[in-house]
């Protein structure tokens, strides 16, 4: 009975209908839109400087990450490999050692980073054989042959094909040095890693730098990279107490504030929009009630009470507003998902980017329906609060002054 | 940003057989560079006296080095030529592997070269003022000419029949790390027994101990040499030097302060 | 006339009274929240935009030739007398500084660490850019015999150092060789400029020429101009005279502070856009009821002779009054906030980590500028009438007789 009523009188009253509907589903969508946007570029953000090199669960031997010395190596690669090969949950795990070597090319000397890797497996963990610019990308088998960043191959002023030498400490604190050919040059894009990193096969480094079995740490690539933090905790327990499994969360701790930051500004926009929407919705309410005034006082004069009389105005405007927050759900959600696969691009804030470390441009929307959901239901609630002051003021009236109402 | 965390932490891993240079200037410094006098009071006289024990104008010697660690011990052996404080060349003869590598240091340039690479690396500034973290050396050891009766005013604070023990406290201007020094000298042969190095707030920070004096070349000479660090990091960590020949005072041929003996006196 | 027009302008609204007030708190609360939002976020780029600047860059910095891509002390710029001097006596500069720097290394009795090495004079840095601002511990100053050192915050925490402590400080000097110095650490600086926190040792100028055998030169030339319009023109002149200097602009030493600005702008302009355009929607919602209501008054009124003109400024000056009641409501509402966080600033001290990796201060304080409330009351206005524009036309299409006979 009241819905037919309601029903009718949202289409009776089809401007306002249409104006509330339009605005609250423009609004849905923006809120919807936005935490996805917020979301998926946050995401996007972590995701890219996990995946470039850090990697989202790093182990290490405990006191390794606090005093970086060749005293906290993990000394049994080989054992922490057993425990981690039937790990549930672990997609790929790679062993690194990084080292700091002094290169030498014809006429420099540049300091810079020398890291072996498994070339193979490194591949599904980090983005290095994906930032190729020249050459080719390691294999295990490789000898005396490295993949270098772009800015350091500058600096050293060598290209594909030429030769340089490098000197380090070995593992075992000797002396280690050993004439390399450039196999590959990489650019990801972060100036400071393109311009110190170079990698070689970790079977060669192993054997120049008395590195047998050793390993600084492991890095490991998760089945779902969004449970890295459970997975790093399950890992710690299984390893022991000897070694330290940490989460990007952990690694990267500074990043993941920064973006909750972040996320505190947008919401705080975005409620500055709402609040503006809000006065607006309950404005149209007010004025198409008011309109009604009169007809709803022959409505109680006629004995309908002001409890029908409330139940059928906020059935409509539950009514009204659950309409527009499926609309708007569905569009921001179509937007959420087509710019998920279709990812923004930005260009010209490259630098920006490359400033903060994050070698993107192309940032996708999040699509998740539970957040969508979520949106809707704040919108919602948001849409069908508006409304109550108009209703409750105008079930205040008295039925005669209602009917005389101008 | 946090990317590179892992490439800042790697620049903290010790580089360049650090731990070799730094002791072996240390030990051409401490071998050969503690001249000059300041004051003519009797803790500066025993401070000359034992610098001028300590070294030589010139000095030719033989070294084995021990390096322990936490997690193992190695051994590295090496001739030593120098002239002063400015000029040195040493020449690694152990272990096998590291056989030929040769190093000259002339004033402040220092080059390597590496016989597996055939290559004479000029060490650039840079790195040799990086940290030298992780040894049991300081930079200030190496880098600086430091002599004791430059940078510090003696005191004797106590004598007795065996020796004696000076403090060294750092004059105002002396850009030395340390806050004090204490020094134990022998009296009988002047030579030193242990330099214990503090820093700022007392705390030591590190112990050298100076053991074993037998004849060397034309002098008594204590031929082990002890340096232990107290930092907690560092605990279960010592350097032993051992200079097993020696000979002072004598003529060096100039040939080997060149970039050519690099090369030339690698193998 | 107008005073008719505004007597039953004012009439109608009262008799709406609900409904009007609801506009104006739309629009102020509107108002409030943009008013917040700019100078909250112009707050943040310009702080860090002013870190720069202050610790750094200047607006200009002039470096010798070659500087930048190899940086050192073969490099210095050696006109410094008569750069001096031509600053000096522009009246488009406000203040400059001259630094000598070069890498080194600190280093206690149990730390070392690579540094920069920056010879700076305080007195000079202090009406420049206020470096003194930037201590946190300490004071700032290098002592009666210039021995003291001025340590970048995250530099402290890594050599694990207090105030009254020893630093030595060695580098390569211009004769290649290695020279050191005794310090004692006497203040503490966070800038928020990274570069500077992790690594930069201020000592003076005087015991910089010594350490370095420098006598002669500078590094680097800040400049900060009166007027940030005549930056540009500034650098035409500097290159015209000194062609083989590099000389650049804040903007082009720090081209992501620059991006930051820009897209912060964009956003804010995005932002008053929907907000206004959303606030209009209202604003023409109440106006065009109001004025469909009372067509049949207005019919009366055209029909004993009222011009349309008069019917037409009636209905503006009603449009006029709620937004302008309105306009006066948001910006007093936010120019008060503003002007709270402008003097207390906003404090994420929380989530100082995070904001330290990107530069920011922890506390944000707001700017305010004149610009908001003009555009915001631009804004507004154009929003009052373009939202009455089309109750107008309704108006003008209604027969005033029709309109007297409908109910």
């Amino acid at each position: 009975m009241f819905f037919k009523i309601a029903v009718r009188n949202i289409f009776a009253y089809a401007k306002r209908s249409i104006i509330t509907v339009v605005l609250l589903a423009c609004t849905t969508a923006l809120l919807v839109f936005a935490s996805a946007y917020m979301d998926g570029s946050h995401a996007r953000l972590i995701q890219s400087s996990v995946e470039i090199y850090p990697g989202y669960v790093q182990i290490t031997h405990q006191g390794f990450r606090d005093n970086p010395s060749l005293e906290n190596l993990i000394f049994d690669a080989g054992q922490v490999s057993a425990s981690l090969r039937d790990f549930p949950g672990i997609a790929v795990f790679a062993a690194r050692f990084e080292s700091f070597v002094l290169f030498s090319s014809a006429d420099k000397a540049v300091g810079g980073m020398f890291t072996a890797i498994e070339p193979e497996k490194e591949m599904s963990i980090s983005r290095l054989a994906a930032s190729l610019k020249q050459g080719s990308y390691l294999t295990s088998a490789d000898d005396a042959l490295v993949y270098m960043g772009s800015e350091l191959a500058r600096r050293l002023k060598v290209g594909v094909g030429d030769q340089l030498a490098f000197v380090g400490t070995g593992a075992d604190y000797s002396f280690a040095a050993d004439n390399l050919t450039v196999k590959g040059i990489f650019q990801t894009g972060l100036f400071d890693f393109d311009s110190r990193a170079s990698f070689v096969a970790k079977p060669y480094f192993d054997r120049v730098m008395a590195a047998e079995n050793y390993a600084t740490h492991f890095i490991v690539q998760p089945l779902r990279p969004e449970e890295a933090a459970t997975l790093a905790a399950a890992i710690g327990r299984r390893l022991g107490p000897a070694f330290d499994a940490a989460s990007w969360q952990q690694t990267m701790a500074g990043l993941v504030q920064a973006m909750r930051v972040d996320s505190i500004f947008g919401y705080i926009t975005l409620a500055i929009i709402f609040i503006v929407i809000f006065f607006v919705v309950m404005i149209y309410t007010l004025l198409v009630i008011y309109a009604r005034v009169r007809e709803i006082g022959i409505l109680r004069a006629v004995g309908t009470t002001p409890g029908q009389v409330l139940s059928m105005l906020l059935l409509e405007s539950v009514l009204l507003g659950l309409a527009s927050v499926l609309l708007g759900g569905l569009i921001g959600g179509a937007l959420a998902w087509y710019f998920h696969i279709h990812p923004i691009v930005f260009s010209g804030f490259e630098e920006q980017f490359k400033q903060y470390g994050l070698a993107l441009t192309a940032m996708p929307t999040d699509f998740a329906p539970l957040i969508i959901m979520r949106d809707m239901a704040i919108m919602f609630v948001l849409s069908v609060s508006a409304t109550l002051y108009p209703i409750f003021k105008v079930n205040r009236f008295r039925p005669i002054e209602a009917i005389h109402h101008v | 940003m946090k990317t590179t965390a892992t490439a800042n932490r790697a620049q903290d891993i010790p580089r360049l057989g650090r731990v070799e240079l730094c002791a072996l200037f240390l030990l051409c410094l401490f071998l050969v560079c503690l001249p000059r006098l300041a004051r003519a009071d009797e803790a500066a006289e025993i401070i000359r006296q034992v610098e001028e024990r300590l070294n030589g104008k010139t000095a030719v010697l033989k070294i084995a080095m021990v390096i322990t660690t936490s997690r193992a011990t190695r051994t590295m052996k090496m001739d030593s030529y120098a002239v002063g404080n400015e000029k040195s060349f040493i020449k690694i003869t152990y272990p096998g592997k590291d056989y030929g590598i040769t190093f000259l240091k002339i004033d402040d340039a220092m080059w390597q070269y590496v016989p597996r690479i055939e290559k004479i690396i000029k060490i650039p500034a840079s790195m040799m003022l990086q940290s030298w973290m992780g040894t049991d050396f300081t930079n200030d050891d190496l880098v600086r000419e430091s002599s004791i009766s430059r940078d510090y005013d003696a005191r004797i604070i106590t004598e007795n029949d065996q020796g004696y023990e000076i403090e060294l406290l750092p004059r105002p201007e002396a850009a030395v790390v340390w806050g004090r020094l204490l020094m134990g000298v022998a009296k009988q042969e002047l030579l030193p027994e242990s330099v214990r190095y503090f820093d700022e707030e007392g705390v030591l920070v590190r112990t050298l101990q100076y053991t074993e004096v037998k004849q060397l070349g034309d002098r008594l000479y204590p031929s082990r040499w002890v340096m232990t660090p107290h930092d907690p990091e560092k605990a279960g960590n010592r350097t032993v030097i051992e200079i097993t020949e020696a000979a002072f005072d004598v003529p060096i041929d100039e040939e080997y302060f060149s970039k050519r003996a690099l090369q030339r006196f690698s193998d | 006339m107008f005073r008719t027009s505004c007597r039953i302008a004012w009439a109608s609204l009262a008799r709406r009274a609900s409904r009007s007030v609801l506009v104006v708190v739309m629009i102020s609360m509107s108002l409030w929240g943009l008013l917040f939002m700019e100078g909250i976020y112009d707050g943040m780029t310009e702080q860090m935009i002013g870190n720069a600047i202050r610790s750094d860059s200047g607006q200009l910095s002039l470096f010798a030739a070659g500087f930048r891509e190899d940086p050192g002390l073969h490099r210095l710029i050696s006109r410094e007398g008569e750069i001096t001097e031509l600053l000096a006596s522009d009246p488009r500069v406000k203040s400059f500084v001259r630094r000598l720097r070069q890498e080194g290394l600190a280093a206690t009795a149990h730390y070392s660490r690579n540094v920069m090495i920056y010879g700076v004079d305080l007195a000079a840095e202090k009406s420049h850019g206020r470096l003194d601002g930037y201590l946190i511990e300490g004071e700032y100053g290098f002592g009666a015999k210039n021995k003291g050192v001025l340590v970048g915050a995250r530099l402290a925490e890594k050599l694990k150092v207090k105030i009254g402590r020893k630093l030595i400080v060695s580098a390569q000097n211009s004769a290649h060789e290695v020279a050191a110095v005794a310090l004692t650490i006497t203040g503490i600086v966070r800038t928020n400029n990274m570069a500077l926190d992790e690594s930069a040792v201020f000592i003076a100028m005087d015991k910089a020429r010594e350490l370095f055998a420098a006598p002669q030169g500078v590094s680097q030339i800040s400049v900060i101009v009166q007027a940030e319009k005549d930056i540009p023109a500034l650098q035409q002149s500097l290159r015209r005279y000194f062609g083989t200097l590099q000389i650049l602009r804040w903007d082009e030493l720090y081209p992501a502070l620059m991006q930051g600005r820009v897209m912060m702008q964009g956003f804010n302009l995005v932002m008053s856009l929907l907000v206004f355009g959303v606030a209009g929607l209202g604003i023409f919602g109440v106006m065009l009821v109001s004025v469909l209501e009372r067509l049949r008054e207005f019919g009366i009124m055209l029909a004993i002779g009222t011009s349309f003109a008069q019917v037409r400024g009636i209905i503006f000056t009603e449009s006029f009054i709620l937004g302008f009641t309105g306009f006066v409501a948001g910006s007093l509402l936010g120019g008060a906030t503003l002007f709270y966080f402008y003097q207390q600033g906003l404090d994420l001290t929380i989530f100082s980590e995070g904001l330290e990796e990107f530069g920011m201060d922890v506390i944000t304080h707001a700017v305010i500028r004149a610009k908001y409330f003009i555009t915001a009351f631009i804004a507004v206005m154009l929003a009052t009438f373009v939202s009455v524009l089309f109750p107008l036309h309704l108006l003008k299409k209604a027969n005033p007789v029709e309109a007297i006979n409908k109910v």
